[in-house]
């Protein structure tokens, strides 16, 4: 499924107005360019901490199954440590780190540990920055504050894209779910049975009704049997989709008999004091065919006589 | 004119209407009219407005059809509106339209059976 590749947008304005509120100016650029060849010392270093911390967590050890696989992260990993200082943060950079969230997603590794990562880089990194600008300490806070800018900045890159990806997946399955319509199904010559499955959203419930009305007139029938009991809970904006429903049922000159109303369900309709006085309710689909049949003057006898 | 495309047919000793496709605010009104006349002219025991090829219903028609039902149930008769379309229906229930005392029907054979019954079944 390729719907996740959709990156999330952040289109240059956006980041623009991301640098301003974190305050990241061209001055910043600047002092991370000059960090550059300080932060090419440091780099494999930080890596070999930041892993090393990884490896000891069962959480995150399990992304490195193999040696291969370590040694590729690594290499991709200094890669991306090495941006941070480039100097340049303009939309190159921009695209590059949008990506990073959409892997992770796609991985399945979750925003708590790369945010961690990002704090045991900085942690890591410190003592280097602070080292390598003795001679000017103000200038040295004035580095570091810069690299927490960019990481920040870069959190929020990874957070948006990892969203967005998440988002995605969940629209796709909303679309599938609404795909999924339970059929109407013709019990007897003139009863229909209708079974709601799952939760009703304004959309589903428009669904149902038009499928529902469509097949009364299609197999021309006068009872319908409205099945409940697939709806895990009730509240006031289901109640009103079903009333909606058997009112434009009875519009076509057919009975709604409600079906499958289970005891906690009763208890909702009551407590929310839904009006269903002028609905047939039945607590089971069997029940509710005795009813429809009854309705029709049909009656089902035993061949020994009996009802 | 207005009402020219409204049939009534008496069948027995029920009233017969059928509504135009999309019946003008003027052809609403004229139905009334025509509906309460020919019923005190003819003394039937039912209406049925067959509404099958009605697209649309607004409000207007709604009330219409729900007030044209309670005179003529004055009148000592029983209505049935015959043949709504499921998207008809919907838009109905949508905008919390009600059509009164009026029974409904499948379309116009049932509406029939409806008013020939011998016992009196009432709404659920």
């Amino acid at each position: 499924m390729d719907t996740y590749v959709q990156s999330a947008t952040v289109t240059m304005t956006e980041w623009e107005q991301r640098k301003r509120f974190v305050g990241f100016t061209d001055e910043d650029a600047q002092l991370l360019k000059e960090l550059g060849p300080v932060a090419d010392m440091y780099v494999d270093e930080v890596v070999e901490g930041l892993y090393r911390q990884f490896l000891s967590f069962d959480k995150t050890r399990a992304f490195f199954p193999d040696e291969a696989t370590l040694r590729r992260v690594k290499k991709l990993q200094k890669a991306y440590f090495l941006q941070l200082t480039q100097g340049d943060y303009g939309e190159a950079y921009l695209v590059h780190r949008l990506h990073i969230g959409q892997v992770h997603q796609q991985i399945g590794l979750e925003p708590r540990w790369y945010m961690g990562a990002y704090s045991l880089y900085m942690q890591l990194a410190f003592p280097h920055v602070i080292a390598a600008f003795s001679h000017d300490a103000a200038k040295g806070q004035r580095v570091f504050l810069a690299l927490l800018k960019i990481i920040t900045l870069d959190k929020e890159l990874a957070i948006t894209t990892y969203i967005a990806a998440s988002e995605a997946i969940i629209s796709a399955q909303s679309r599938e779910i609404l795909e999924i319509a339970t059929p109407v199904v013709q019990l007897w010559s003139g009863v229909v049975a209708a079974p709601l499955i799952g939760t009703l959203d304004s959309k589903r419930a428009q669904q149902f009704t038009e499928r529902l009305l469509e097949r009364i007139v299609e197999m021309r029938a006068s009872v319908a049997l409205v099945d409940i009991t697939g709806v895990p809970m009730m509240d006031t904006r289901t109640a009103q989709y079903l009333l909606e429903a058997i009112s434009a049922v009875r519009l076509l000159g057919a009975q709604v008999i409600l079906t499958g109303v289970r005891p906690v369900i009763a208890q909702t309709l009551v407590h929310l004091g839904i009006d269903l006085s002028s609905v047939a309710t039945r607590p089971s689909l069997e029940a509710g065919l005795r009813l429809g049949l009854d309705m029709l003057d049909l009656q089902v006898i035993h061949r020994d006589g009996k009802r | 004119m207005a009402d020219d495309n409204i049939t009534m047919i008496k069948v027995r000793d029920v009233l017969m209407v059928t509504m135009p496709a999309d019946p003008d605010d003027a052809t609403v009104s004229a139905l009334q009219e025509k509906v309460l006349v020919t019923m005190q002219q003819s003394e039937a025991a039912g209406v049925i407005l067959d509404i099958s090829a009605v697209e649309t219903l607004d409000s207007f028609f709604a009330r219409t059809i729900a007030e044209t039902a309670q005179m003529v149930a004055l009148m000592g008769g029983r209505t049935v509106i015959a043949g709504m379309r499921p998207s008809v229906a919907i838009t109905t229930t949508q905008l919390g339209l009600t059509l009164g005392g009026a029974m409904t029907a499948l379309d116009v054979d049932r509406a029939l059976d409806m008013l020939n019954h011998t016992h009196q079944r009432g709404q659920v």
